[in-house]
């Protein structure tokens, strides 16, 4: 298989995949909270339906609201082709490396912020002026985390993290990898909107982010905003799984190591999906002025991380 | 070659002064001054490509001019071209913006004195950076100050203007003053040649050393913008005209950056580290309050101003990270750290040429200069708001453009150097890159604050409501430095590679640092494939649109959901100041913010409020705590010193044999 | 076997600063004490570890007497004052939330920084966890400036001996069991002095 192939495959599996672990996500926590819940295919259904539907522009937008659904769904993708799903040669380590992903994401986000302030209502404004802040505040946290796992793998780039972390499984007992994973962890919640920072499920104006930037859209553009959310959730999850614990990726391009690997990643998604909805169903949703609160954790985490590595070292 | 085209160069601004002030017809006027100030900048941009690409170095004296201080002499070498290909990247297309943008100053004295001074101003700038000896960096150095501070003070319709132009003065004399004594100290009583003091640097005492090193980072820092010095630019940039705010914050604190690389790695030896970290710590924090401003500022132009300050910042925490790995002895890591600095010192003067320019554009169009005001441009000033765009996103530091190479780069060394075994890294490393971050991310919420308020929604104000688009003229002098930023974001390796002649002439290793169109890093393993990222964006761009489009739903324009209100109004809109609350809360600390609320009462009775006024402002603690102090000293100085002025005339004529009986006394006692 | 060792204890060091870093997070009074009590179980675990792998047998004895004292009494204690006079003045700390937590991280790498010269001194394998057990004592010193509730500079306080306790453990595995079971009394007793002063401390201390 040739390495352009494996990435498109690779992409592909991410992208196909993402509506069904939102669904995952949404069933789990319909039982968890007594509820029978709608399958985890529902999403798709959804996307199929929204995507047939007309769409109402709104008179006040320009351009910019029609680029933002695009550039959006560009920007997850090309930041989805980084990430190493079921191989651990990464042929997308030639693109850019974690800190070029982190930007790919930012990338959407200000599109979207950008695409929130276009109608001009005070929801579209509200939604982005929160978001850019969740994301301007997430930053330190994931360069730190970034950098405790390049002090151990001497590299940012995501194939020498999993290859190093496969060869010296001695790496991942200690504090420092562990409180690395928590700080991810947390700082994906606030990237992703999921509780405690967003609730992904409110439709009330002042408890949304997330939500109150894609307000104005509507048919093949929302299905389009919904299904990138939805992929750069999944996206996230493999990146969590597959550079903190690794083991299971294909190390080689034989079938047999690809099949293994596919069924690796998805056990991991499958276990980090539940955790996340027990976690989301635990939890109430922080006002917005404690959210910094909690990425001030999360940061603490990640320097104490980086520290410790150090003394490890 | 270079010889001719820099002495193109020089003429070309020398003649474009004189053709502002004689030509007979003031558009003529313009027309010719400014293109002859292109002319000059194009010229000086072939000399310092050809010194670039050659590596060349040659000097050139003249004992006639200057010739009490000393003669003029230049010096043309890597560094010295790579500054001046800046400011030629900047003053071009400023040039040309200003033959659209000053228009309605053809028929005044005061708009030949202004084209005028913009040449005054560019030759100087191509000068500094070639000086070779104190007379003729000072010399223009002084020239650089005087032509900005008239620019800047030039406007009288300006609010602020002359409180601007006074901090503006005097922060840079204070500046020159501390240049003069720094470098006579350095020259140790001998020639002030920089080749004299080059070699002298060696035996400079320790104490000397530090003295030096400390004014010269004083003068240069204050110049280039950083904490606690960087209070004159705020206040100058807004007030000059848009195509000198441009070149001030595109090429001149610069030359801040030029004189900090020429004394630090150049002139003297290899410092302590302690050194190193003061540089980067002072960077650090630079960026920081210059980004946390800049979310918060309401004025335009302001914004602009505090995100050159930010930008700064990050340049000084790699010059800090170059000088702490030179102190340490390892020259691969001090070459990176010096080629990010000076990289994103272009990627700067790019982006923000841009933006300062069409800032302008809106200004000149809108004829406000506060967000508050501004709104709905998008479709008045189409575009405009592109060229906007880019520049934005730039700022922004995202893929695939210019801003974000260097952000890149300045992590991946942040990281590598983070690896080093010495535990005053391991602590103080990971601290700036947690810092470099949140710069990175709080860039991103000013960006989209400053192209979301002003371009998108509705107008806020009559005057936003009927902007005009930019004359034609002024566009097309935005495309410029907006083509720059694209491909020097797609095309790394092309600015790159003109760095490698500039470090190794300053005697650094320098590692291969691309192959090809990606750049990848020696020591960290990263790469980064800008074209690559930014066709696989383009491709998925389009996917999409293709896909929103096959939808076989009707699409139909309506007016905006609004809850149920009759009309959508720009009240309802997000305003600038809200739209950075969260964060002002986040950092209160930092901004300390004030409120002052006034009722209007009606006199019948205090429960009848005729109108609501809210006073929000932030407490300027830095002018506070450091220079409220020394101006009230000045003032009780001066006033003490008023003192000698009794109005008796004979006490005046006493000053005279009295002075020269005391200068008789003390030959006498030197003897 | 002594790679085990040490990161072993190093986790139960890091996971005993991290409930520390949870007294600056969190703003109500039974989250500290639950806080505290993890703490106390971890440190016993620890001190358990140390007893097996260090082959000091009586760090068993102490263990079980830091579970049963640190780990039940103490916090039936504080929770008994709490339950009594609940202390609902003012839930906003001395320093805001982020600044604490930044503090702690600070204090952290400068506890890193700190122990330099005891880590290069002490040969024992435990000796990476020493920079954690100083940067515990140094938070749990902040605590006690920075928190407003009388019970939660008490907490701070008993952390602040669980952090010297763990120093004593990883540096020097224990110190004598007679001098362990003076200062457990020590702190059985300081308690109960400073349940009855707790009402007289909510009054002067009224801020």
């Amino acid at each position: 298989m040739t390495p352009i192939v494996l990435a498109v495959t690779e992409c592909l599996c991410l992208a196909i995949a993402a509506p069904a672990v939102v669904g995952y996500v949404r069933w789990l926590k319909a039982r968890l909270q007594g509820r029978r819940g709608a399958d985890f295919l529902q999403p798709y259904r959804d996307l199929r339906k929204t995507f047939a539907k007309g769409m109402i522009i709104a008179d006040t937008t320009s351009w910019i609201f029609h680029l933002t659904p695009c550039v959006v769904v560009a920007s997850t993708v090309a930041a989805a082709a980084l990430v190493p799903v079921i191989s651990a040669s990464q042929p997308g380590d030639q693109l850019g490396d974690l800190f070029a992903l982190m930007a790919l994401l930012i990338l959407g986000t200000i599109f979207l912020a950008l695409g929130g302030l276009d109608p001009g209502t005070a929801f579209g404004g509200m939604g982005s002026s929160r978001e850019m802040t969740v994301a301007a505040l997430t930053e330190p946290t994931l360069a730190i985390a970034i950098l405790s796992l390049a002090l151990t793998a001497g590299s940012t780039s995501l194939g020498t993290i999993t290859n190093t972390l496969l060869t010296t499984p001695a790496n991942a007992i200690g504090p420092g990898h562990a409180l690395a994973l928590a700080a991810f962890l947390i700082a994906m919640l606030a990237e992703t909107g999921r509780l405690p920072v967003d609730n992904p499920a409110t439709h009330l104006e002042l408890t949304m982010i997330h939500e109150a930037m894609i307000l104005e859209y509507s048919g093949p553009y929302l299905a389009l905003l919904e299904w990138a959310a939805a992929l750069k959730l999944t996206l996230l999850l493999t990146l969590a799984s597959n550079l903190f614990v690794p083991w299971g990726i294909a190390t080689s391009l034989s079938a047999g190591a690809l099949a293994l690997g596919l069924a690796a990643v998805l056990a991991k998604l499958a276990l980090l999906a539940t955790l996340l909805a027990v976690l989301e169903t635990r939890v109430a949703k922080l006002r917005l002025f404690r959210v910094p609160e909690l990425l001030a954790v999360s940061f603490t985490l990640a320097l104490l991380a980086a520290t410790s590595s150090f003394f490890t070292r | 070659m270079s010889e001719a085209a820099l002495a193109t160069a020089l003429t070309a601004c020398a003649a474009g002064a004189v053709l502002a002030m004689v030509w007979p017809s003031g558009a003529g006027a313009r027309r010719l001054s400014l293109a002859s100030a292109c002319a000059g900048c194009s010229a000086a941009l072939v000399a310092a490509i050809t010194v670039l690409q050659g590596s060349l170095s040659w000097t050139w004296r003249s004992e006639a001019l200057l010739q009490p201080l000393g003669g003029v002499s230049l010096r043309v070498d890597p560094l010295g071209a790579f500054f001046l290909l800046i400011v030629a990247v900047t003053g071009a297309p400023a040039s040309l913006y200003a033959l659209g943008y000053l228009r309605h100053l053809d028929g005044q004295v005061r708009g030949r004195a202004v084209h005028a001074l913009f040449n005054v101003f560019l030759a100087g700038m191509c000068v500094v950076p070639l000086a070779d000896n104190v007379a003729t960096f000072l010399f223009a150095w002084e020239v650089m100050a005087l032509s900005s501070y008239l620019l800047v003070v030039s406007d009288p319709e300006q609010e602020g203007a002359a409180a601007a132009g006074l901090w503006y003065a005097v922060m840079t004399h204070a500046g020159f003053l501390a240049l003069l004594a720094a470098f006579v100290l350095l020259g140790q009583g001998g020639p002030l040649e920089f080749p004299a003091m080059r070699a002298g640097a060696a035996t400079l005492p320790p104490a000397s050393q530090g003295v030096v090193v400390l004014l010269l980072l004083a003068a240069f820092g204050s110049k280039a913008g950083l904490v606690p010095l960087h209070v004159w630019l705020p206040r100058a940039h807004p007030a000059a005209p848009s195509h000198v705010s441009a070149l001030m914050s595109g090429a001149m604190v610069k030359l801040g950056v030029y004189g900090t690389i020429r004394v630090l790695f150049d002139l003297m030896p290899p410092l302590s580290p302690w050194w190193g970290g003061a540089v980067l710590a002072l960077g650090v924090a630079t960026a920081l309050t210059g980004v946390l401003y800049s979310v918060a500022e309401p004025h335009l132009k302001r914004v602009l101003a505090y995100s050159t300050v930010e930008n700064i910042g990050l340049i000084f925490v790699g010059l800090g990270f170059a000088l702490l790995m030179r102190a340490y002895g390892n020259g691969v890591l001090a070459a990176m750290g010096l080629v990010v600095a000076l990289l994103h010192t272009l990627n700067h003067a790019v982006f923000k040429t841009l933006l300062f320019l069409a800032a302008g554009a809106v200004i000149h169009g809108a004829r406000t200069s506060s967000l508050e005001g501004l709104g709905g441009l998008i479709k008045r000033m189409p575009h405009t708001a592109v060229l906007c765009l880019v520049g934005v996103l730039a700022l922004a530091a995202v893929p695939p453009l210019n801003g974000f190479t260097s952000e890149w780069l300045t992590f991946q060394l942040l990281v590598a150097g983070a690896r080093y075994t010495e535990p005053a890294l391991a602590i103080v490393l990971p601290l700036a890159l947690a810092a470099v971050a949140l710069v990175a991310g709080l860039a991103a919420v000013s960006a989209v604050r400053l192209f979301g308020i002003a371009f998108l929604a509705l107008p806020r104000t009559d005057s936003a409501r009927d902007a005009h688009e930019a004359p034609a003229i002024m566009r097309a002098a935005m495309l410029l430095p907006a083509a720059g930023c694209i491909v020097l974001g797609l095309i790394p390796t092309l600015a790159v590679a003109q760095l490698t002649a500039v470090v190794s002439d300053l005697g650094l290793p320098m590692g291969q640092l691309d192959t090809g169109f990606a750049l990848v890093l020696p020591l960290v393993g990263s790469q980064l494939w800008p074209i690559a990222i930014a066709a696989l964006l383009g491709a998925g761009a389009v996917v999409a649109a293709a896909v929103a489009q096959t939808s076989r739903g009707p699409v139909r324009t309506d007016t905006t959901w609004n809850c149920g209100r009759i009309a959508q109004s720009p009240r309802q809109e997000y305003t600038a100041a809200a739209f950075a609350e969260p964060l002002k809360r986040v950092f209160t600390g930092f901004y300390r913010p004030t409120h002052e609320v006034s009722l209007d009462v009606h006199p019948v009775s205090p429960y009848f409020v005729r109108g609501i006024t809210l006073r929000a402002d932030f407490a300027p603690w830095m002018e506070q705590t450091l220079y409220t102090p020394l101006i009230r000293a000045a003032r009780w100085v001066s006033g003490q010193a008023g003192r000698l002025q009794t109005g008796s005339i004979h006490l005046y004529l006493a000053f005279l044999p009295g002075a020269l009986l005391v200068l008789l006394l003390i030959a006498r006692w030197i003897r | 076997m002594d790679a085990l060792f040490s990161r072993l204890t190093m986790t139960g060091a890091s996971a005993m600063l991290l409930l520390a870093l949870v007294v600056m997070w969190r703003r109500h009074v039974p989250a500290y004490v639950t806080a505290f009590r993890t703490q106390s179980v971890v440190l016993a675990f620890v001190g358990a570890i140390v007893a097996w792998m260090g082959e000091v047998p009586e760090l068993f004895l102490v263990a079980a007497i830091i579970l049963g004292l640190k780990g039940w009494i103490v916090p039936r204690i504080l929770a008994g004052m709490e339950a009594r006079r609940p202390d609902d003045r003012g839930l906003r700390p001395l320093v805001n939330t982020e600044m604490s937590l930044l503090i702690s991280g600070g204090l952290a790498v400068a506890a890193y920084e700190l122990s330099r010269p005891l880590t290069e001194v002490v040969s024992l394998p435990t000796r990476s966890g020493l920079p954690i057990a100083l940067a515990l004592i140094l938070v749990s010193l902040f605590i006690v400036v920075s928190r407003r509730q009388v019970i939660a500079q008490i907490v701070g306080f008993l952390m602040l001996e669980n952090g010297v306790a763990l120093l004593a453990l990883l540096g020097a595995y224990g110190v004598p069991l007679v001098v362990e079971l003076g200062v457990f009394l020590d702190v059985l007793l300081g308690v109960l002095v400073m349940q009855a002063l707790v009402p007289g401390m909510e009054k002067t201390s009224a801020g």
